[in-house]
């Protein structure tokens, strides 16, 4: 029987509900790390990896699966959240985040079964999605590559060098997710270097956007749902999110970009998430 | 995949003594040997004489523009597909333009990506310090996983581009630019990657030279023999996997060492065979190479010369080492 979109949503709802409670975990874990970005990615990250991505966790090579590219690989702790619930990894990884030796470190490692390639240096991602998308073409494969951005992370001149590569191949099997979560390491994106308008700068570059509020999850499923956005040009969805969402402290500050997790932090996150 | 139009193939008309072009003719044969080739151009094609390839495989051919950390990156992606990338690219801007590109999307990542690198060292030197790679060996050899490479003529550089096929991992091509170098390497010797291939045989000193400086040493070593000293010339193509033994067993056999190559003196093939020799085995030592100093605009051979990349500074070198 098809899942009616409201079940489909709240299924989402609740996995996007424990990636952000397994982000808390592994930063507890480690001690700290990239909680705001993780957390705004959490939706989104759901979405993709339990409805909208062709992937199999037990064939992790899968010639003809869907590529995820995680662009702003800060957010490692919500990928690796995401990989374990989808069973890419072993659940335990989450406890080894920055562990000696551990694959699930603050940044993406290609080693880590479902990860595509090492990116956290940011301004990587889009060019080498845009290379997977050109592959499955001269490879005549069906795959989509998605790639997520920080808004932060579009201040890196190569985002342009690829925005104009793909749109100019209209590789329209490739989309690139903006997490616009208006925050960076030092402060506002808008104070640091302003990237409005976002929007408009997407379609100069010759790429097909919609916008969405990324943590409304009909919204996030819609707009995937939606892809490719055009038969012609390449895909942009511009998610408005909300830095370190889901738990009040850390919501909408620099301050939770990076910082330091212990047991008592830990536990006030866990309470105001409620249960998995 | 390119709408770039085919102009005439007349690049094949052109001198066949540069290695650059010598890496556009042997695409040609590794897009017939291996359907997974693709050639992915910054705006490169008639630098790397590619325009026959783009006119044979045009399906699969990814012209990026003038954007060398695109060409990178899109390579690397190119290549987690299963394809074989080879960039076309000026060794200056693809080295260190593009140097977190390479360490990360391809050297870190370890994918298979054949970096052709034209107009290294001062190649192309006429157009001025920007223009120049003389830092680029010291750059690709301190990446884990990179095989480093330097063809001393147009035939070892096809047959190291078609040995590119069996390395599994990245690889830097470096390739000169419009001036024309004298073949040195036997044309029928198999490329073997990571072997020092000995020019010269002798007993006094050995030169140990790479690209276009293989040359000047073997005229050199001819020289030095009408005075009775031996030169043994080792034309060390490959920097990475570097072969210890050859450099050990010259150090060993002969009286001292002097390196030659188209780089400054920090960090490239002189820097590698002294921190072999430094731990291993010390011995008395000579660098020919670029000095600490952007290079004066000039034509190549003359500003080889004025920066003691020669015949003559390799040979007095050898002299000094011994006297």
């Amino acid at each position: 029987m098809q899942e009616t979109k409201q079940a489909v949503v709240k299924r989402l709802e609740g996995e996007a509900r424990r990636i952000r409670r397994n982000v808390w975990r592994a930063l507890r874990a480690g001690g700290g790390g990239h909680a705001g970005g993780s957390l705004s990615a959490a939706d989104i990250l759901a979405a993709l990896y339990f409805h909208r991505m062709r992937v199999r966790s037990s064939e992790p090579e899968w010639p003809d699966r869907d590529r995820f590219v995680l662009s702003k690989g800060h957010a490692n702790a919500a990928l690796g959240a995401v990989l374990a619930q989808a069973g890419f990894v072993d659940d335990a990884l989450l406890d080894r985040f920055y562990g000696m030796e551990s694959p699930f470190g603050m940044h993406p490692d290609i080693k880590l079964p479902g990860v595509e390639m090492c990116t956290g240096a940011l301004g990587h991602g889009l060019a080498v999605a845009t290379g997977m998308a050109l592959g499955a073409r001269i490879g005549k494969q069906t795959f989509h590559t998605f790639v997520m951005l920080g808004d932060g992370e579009l201040h890196e001149g190569s985002n342009w060098e690829a925005a104009m590569a793909a749109a100019h191949y209209r590789l329209s099997t490739l989309t690139a997710i903006v997490d616009h979560n208006k925050i960076s390491q030092s402060g506002r994106v808008a104070d640091i270097i302003g990237v409005d308008p976002l929007a408009d700068k997407w379609r100069a570059f010759g790429w097909e956007v919609r916008q969405i509020d990324g943590h409304k999850m009909d919204q996030v499923v819609d707009a995937l749902d939606a892809l490719p956005f055009s038969s012609s040009r390449p895909s942009a969805l511009i998610a408005h999110t909300v830095k370190g969402k889901g738990v009040s402290f850390a919501e909408d500050t620099y301050l939770w970009h990076s910082n330091n997790v212990n047991d008592e932090v830990l536990a006030r996150a866990l309470a105001e998430l409620g249960a998995p | 995949m390119s709408t770039v139009a085919v102009a005439p193939a007349d690049w094949r008309s052109r001198s066949a003594k540069q290695t650059r072009l010598a890496y556009g003719q042997a695409l040609l044969e590794l897009g017939a040997k291996e359907p997974r080739t693709v050639v992915v151009s910054a705006d490169t094609q008639d630098l790397l004489g590619i325009r026959g390839y783009i006119e044979r495989y045009p399906d699969r051919f990814v012209e990026v523009g003038i954007a060398e950390q695109n060409a990178i990156g899109v390579a690397s992606g190119l290549a987690t597909t299963g394809l074989r990338p080879y960039v076309c690219a000026y060794a200056p801007f693809i080295t260190a333009r593009s140097m977190e590109q390479v360490r990360n999307d391809v050297a870190y990542a370890n994918q298979r990506v054949v970096i052709g690198a034209a107009a290294s060292g001062i190649s192309l030197g006429v157009a001025g310090g920007t223009h120049h790679a003389l830092e680029d060996l010291a750059l690709m050899r301190s990446l884990p996983n990179m095989t480093v490479i330097v063809p001393a003529d147009v035939d070892e550089a096809y047959k190291a581009a078609l040995a590119t096929l069996d390395i599994d991992g990245p690889v830097y091509l470096r390739l000169g630019g419009r001036t024309e170098e004298p073949p040195v390497t036997d044309p029928d010797a198999p490329f073997r990657l990571g072997r020092a291939v000995q020019v010269r045989p002798g007993k006094d000193v050995c030169v140990i030279a790479c690209g276009a400086l293989v040359e000047m040493a073997v005229r050199a070593s001819d020289t030095l023999k009408q005075e009775g000293i031996g030169v043994r010339v080792l034309n060390m193509h490959t920097i990475k996997p570097f072969d210890r033994e050859a450099v050990l067993t010259a150090a060993a056999e002969t009286r001292g060492i002097v390196t030659a190559e188209e780089h400054h003196l920090a960090g490239g093939l002189g820097g590698t065979v002294a921190e072999l020799l430094a731990v291993e085995r010390p011995t008395r030592m000579r660098m020919v190479g670029m000095p600490d100093a952007f290079a004066m605009v000039g034509p190549t051979v003359p500003l080889r010369a004025k920066y003691g990349m020669s015949a003559e500074a390799i040979a007095q070198q050898c002299r000094a080492l011994l006297g």
